[in-house]
């Protein structure tokens, strides 16, 4: 796994709770590279997005931008409507995370396109609680790499992006990045 | 042996040393025909097997909140990946047991209060006042006739439902102590359990104010009462209520009725309280749910308050205190740290209240916080002549005095449950003084308070975001029908066909708390949805009283548009959260009433029934307490799924079925004699939904049952299929799984369906007939009987089941 050096240039990694710190192992705060390389090596990755995206539809441009470089995307909350509306064909539009996160923790599921498990799972436009939940449960009991592309920071992931929540556009710019270098 | 007393006085002559006992009196059983069936009084594994099927089927799904378990003094110890801790207890047993300690709380919560209420109700009117339920109610206790397998006849008869209620809830409690349990399966056993305890205590406690108060008696058309935080004729006196029990607050009204001058007060309530007192009274009214109380009071508008027990805030006394309104604590549960007045006379109470001597009391007899409340109200409303001290900020200079304070640091932000970005509305009202964007966030905060803790300005911030939106807070006024109590069997019987056969698509409950996602809004543009569709809504609690204060753009509230009747399209208050249980009761009563199942003693047979035939679903979009978590529990163990909104996820526990794992989806059908696999219909039975969206696609998908016949089905499936493309912008990944036959289609997808199904899915068609001639997991049977319990299968095929 690639170290990860502290640039000035990015936001502390800090908690979007603060009375969340009893964490055994935090998320490592990573950079767009690391992401891109994360991908890249993984066998079966897969982009799963949530509700936020009906509310920012940048958040649609880049989902959408992920999909075009070969990201399948599992699409919760309903943001599969605004993806389809794009012309994304999401693997799986109903199940809402909680279901998804059930199926990712069998490691007989064979995955919504039946190509067997996911190993690097990307999220993105989450409420934060919510998805807070369900990466721990699959720290816990699963080997999935999970990274949150969302603006707060989530210490339960693997691999998260710093805390984007005061500067929109170093979220965004991030996110492009990431999907520019896929 | 059994002699008969006259009338009349005893001489007993030469007995000495002789004494009688008298055991319970057996009065002369009433016809009660029904047979007693396995399971009356059930033990922790009585029904354990149930329990167990339906965790095989719906696997527990653990989100830990926290890496470490410190419950003990071995601890703290890390579990995380399935570390062990000292005790040897593993992360997912560990979860399991904090929810079983959840739900225990929560069952106690209604349980004690049940006690408390009984006891003190068979003092007042007598052990032998008959339970009256009104004519059309026959099936009088449905969770105590099934659970307990008594039909209680007075409320001394509760006493024993009661008894039963108190000894599971303490024995499922001893098994979370260190050490007792080690299979996470068994945990969620033992909360089911006392998840379906809190379902007796609930029935209780309902069903003894109802016949001692006289409250609603399943009534269809109770009234409407006046709901929101701009009710209060503020030229009045103010009497608040907060809390869940309403032995306190019936003698304020009774008083103050006697007296002649209920018309000359306001009386208000906060939580469930207020739910019950205006079922006492429609003259009362409902400020809000259980996260109106800062509001109201940091509004000043309460001259006394008056708290019960269960969700009230844990520094009422404080909060009241700063804004100078004498607080009157009165159930034992929540004493506040304040002197004991209960044997004092009344002046002396008052004085020491107006006088501000005592900021608070605690005053256990009811009688007499009914005498007390209005005076001290009238006494300090004199005082300040009707100018309340205090609306959020004296003047608008102190109000941006506050905003302007801000730094934009954001420690508010990473404080708040919903992370709400109070530093862009500072700052956006800083840069252009305009406050809107303040004012949206009063739509969505709880006011819990953590953020104001977290600032390191000490802004008032829940102030400033009331007083953002003070108009349109001010003036918020809705409507609320009263909560009527249980359905008659009449509407049951009305509705049970349709609703097994599928016509009417489902029951949705929407019960609970507030915790919401997002605006207020989304409960009532979801719950509209299912209501326009002809599905039943039944509501309780918080969710009731929020649906009251959202208007339509015609400035109507749900309640106004939609009849409370218990039928397709109707829109049923049944009251505070002890009158949950009568939705788990209705649901019992359909299939007692409808399908002549027994219920007494017969848990089992009937979860089956309503798992596999009563497409009723539950729905908290702001689960909250430790109550919801084990109403819902009790619901589960019932077969009824629950939907909650994104901060359910916070239970740390979800029950949800893997529906590509055929061999976990089966029944034994009594008709053909097999043993068959069937459709995931419902896949989960707790399950948390993001957005509101999901939370509408989902209803309607676990609204599907297996048993649903071919109209049914089609019904329900052209339902989910709209609203899934409406909110999801397609048709749903499963939607083949529930197709049996052609008839299940919705018709106007019909061809376009068939056309999927082959090309997609390799079914075969005969489009000759547009016809399935291959693909469905089973085909549809008239007939078809399924249930998943082995004892009933045998008590209706007359065989063992098949292997
Ligand atoms: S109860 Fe067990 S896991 Fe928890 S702190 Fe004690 S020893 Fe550790
Ligand atoms: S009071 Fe409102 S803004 Fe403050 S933390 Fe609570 S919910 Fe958030
Ligand atoms: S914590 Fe206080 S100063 Fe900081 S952003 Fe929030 S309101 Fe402003």
């Amino acid at each position: 796994m690639m170290a990860v050096k502290k640039e000035d240039k990015y936001p502390a990694a800090r908690r979007y709770q603060v009375a969340d710190i009893q964490v055994s192992r935090e998320a490592t705060a990573v950079k767009p590279n690391v992401v891109v390389n994360l991908v890249k090596k993984a066998k079966h990755p897969v982009l799963v997005t949530g509700g936020q995206l009906l509310k920012d539809p940048k958040l649609v441009d880049f989902a959408v931008k992920f999909h075009e470089k070969g990201v399948p995307i599992i699409a919760t909350g309903g943001s599969s409507k605004a993806l389809i509306e794009r012309g994304v064909k999401p693997q799986s539009a109903v199940f809402p995370l909680h279901y998804v996160t059930q199926f990712m923790l069998d490691e007989e599921w064979q995955g919504f396109d039946g190509k067997g498990p996911y190993d690097v799972v990307l999220f993105l436009g989450f409420l934060p609680y919510y998805l807070s939940r369900m990466l721990s449960a699959l720290k816990h009991f699963s080997k999935i790499t999970t990274i949150s592309l969302d603006e707060f920071y989530q210490p339960h992931a693997k691999f998260s992006f710093t805390n984007l929540t005061a500067n929109k556009e170093m979220h965004y710019q991030m996110l492009e990045e990431v999907v520019n270098n896929l | 042996m059994a002699f008969e007393l006259k009338k009349g006085l005893f001489a007993i002559d030469e007995m000495r040393n002789v004494s009688i006992k008298i055991g319970k009196v057996v009065e002369e059983e009433e016809e009660w025909t029904e047979p007693m069936g396995p399971t009356p009084k059930p033990g922790i594994l009585e029904l354990r097997k149930w329990d167990h099927k339906l965790l095989e089927r719906f696997e527990p799904f653990y989100a830990p909140m926290s890496d470490y378990c410190n419950l003990c003094t071995m601890g703290p110890c890390d579990l995380s990946m399935n570390k062990r801790g000292a005790c040897g207890i593993d992360l997912k047993t560990a979860k399991a047991r904090l929810v079983t300690i959840a739900c225990c709380i929560g069952a106690a919560a209604h349980t004690a209060h049940a006690r408390h209420l009984l006891d003190h109700l068979i003092e007042d009117y007598g052990e032998d006042l008959p339970i009256d339920l009104g004519g059309d109610i026959n099936v009088e206790a449905p969770n105590i006739r099934t659970i307990i397998g008594i039909k209680p006849r007075t409320l001394g008869d509760l006493r024993e439902a009661l008894d039963w209620a108190e000894k599971e809830i303490v024995k499922v409690l001893h098994a979370t102590h260190i050490g007792n349990e080690e299979s996470f399966i068994d945990y969620e056993s033992k909360a089911m359990h006392v998840g379906m305890a809190d379902h007796i205590g609930m029935e209780v406690a309902d069903i003894a104010q109802i016949v001692a108060y006289n409250l609603p008696k399943a009534e269809q058309d109770t009234p409407l009462v006046d709901t929101g935080f701009g009710i209060v004729d503020k030229s009045k006196p103010v009497i608040v209520v907060v809390g869940h029990n309403v032995m306190y607050s019936r003698p304020v009204v009774e008083y103050l009725e006697e007296q002649g001058k209920i018309d000359n007060f306001e009386i208000a309530g906060l939580c469930c309280t207020a739910h019950d007192m205006t079922r006492v009274s429609s003259k009362t009214k409902i400020f809000g749910p259980i996260s109106y109380q800062l509001r109201v009071i940091r509004s000043g508008l309460p001259d006394v308050l008056i708290s019960d027990e269960q969700c009230i805030r844990a520094d009422l006394l404080e909060a009241c205190k700063a804004v100078g309104i004498p607080l009157i604590a009165t159930s034992d549960a929540a004493i506040r740290g304040l002197p004991d007045v209960s044997d004092w006379p009344v002046d002396k109470i008052v004085d020491a209240l107006v006088s501000g001597k005592l900021p608070g009391v605690f005053l256990s007899d009811p009688e007499k916080v009914g005498q007390v409340a209005p005076l001290v109200a009238e006494a300090v409303f004199k005082k300040h002549g009707g100018e309340r001290k205090y609306r959020f900020f004296e003047t608008d200079e102190d109000l941006w005095g506050e905003i302007n304070k801000c730094t934009q640091c954001m420690s508010c932000v990473f404080t708040c449950p919903h992370n709400l970005r109070i530093d862009q509305g500072m700052a956006h009202a800083q840069k252009t003084k305009d406050l809107s964007k303040l004012g949206y966030l009063e739509e969505q905060c709880l006011a819990c308070g953590k953020c104001e803790q977290a600032c390191p300005k000490n802004i008032k911030i829940i102030n400033v975001i009331m007083a953002s939106n003070f108009e349109k807070l001010y003036n918020k006024s809705g409507k609320t029908r009263v909560g009527r109590g249980p359905i008659q069997d009449t509407e049951v019987r009305n509705v049970g066909q349709p609703i097994v056969m599928g016509q009417i698509p489902g029951i949705i409950a929407a019960v609970g708390c507030i915790n919401f996602p997002d605006e207020m809004q989304s409960i009532r543009e979801i719950l509209e949805e299912f209501l326009k569709r002809r599905y039943i809504v039944v509501t309780s609690g918080c969710h009731a009283m929020d649906i009251g204060m959202l208007k339509d753009e015609d400035g109507q509230t749900l309640f106004e548009k939609y009849p409370g009747i218990f039928d397709a399209g109707g829109l049923v208050n049944t009251g505070s959260c002890v009158s949950n249980s009568h939705i788990s009761g209705v649901a019992m009563k359909v299939a007692s009433i409808f399908a002549m199942r027994p219920l007494r003693g017969n848990y089992a047979e009937i979860a089956d029934y309503i798992l596999n035939r009563v497409g009723a679903v539950g729905f908290s979009w702001g689960p909250y307490s430790h109550k919801a978590a084990s109403i819902a529990t009790g619901f589960n163990r019932l077969g009824v799924p629950v939907v909650v909104g994104p901060h359910g996820a916070k239970y740390r526990r979800a029950y949800i079925g893997r529906y590509y794992k055929p061999e976990k989806w089966w029944v034994y059908d009594i008709k053909s004699r097999k043993k068959m696999n069937i459709e995931p219909a419902p896949d989960s039975l707790l399950v948390a939904v993001e957005t509101k969206e999901e939370a509408i696609v989902q209803l309607a998908r676990l609204a599907l049952r297996p048993n649903d016949t071919s109209q049914g089905r089609q019904i329900k499936l052209t339902h989910y299929l709209e609203l899934s493309q409406k909110y999801l912008g397609t048709l749903p990944d499963d939607w083949p799984l529930y197709v049996r036959s052609e008839a299940d289609l919705p018709l106007k997808l019909k061809d376009q369906l068939l056309q999927i199904l082959e090309s997609d899915y390799g079914w075969k068609i005969d489009w000759d007939k547009k016809k399935i001639l291959e693909g469905p997991i089973r085909p549809f049977d008239a007939g078809f009987n399924p249930t998943l319990v082995e004892e009933v299968y045998e008590k209706y095929a007359g065989e063992k089941p098949p292997q």
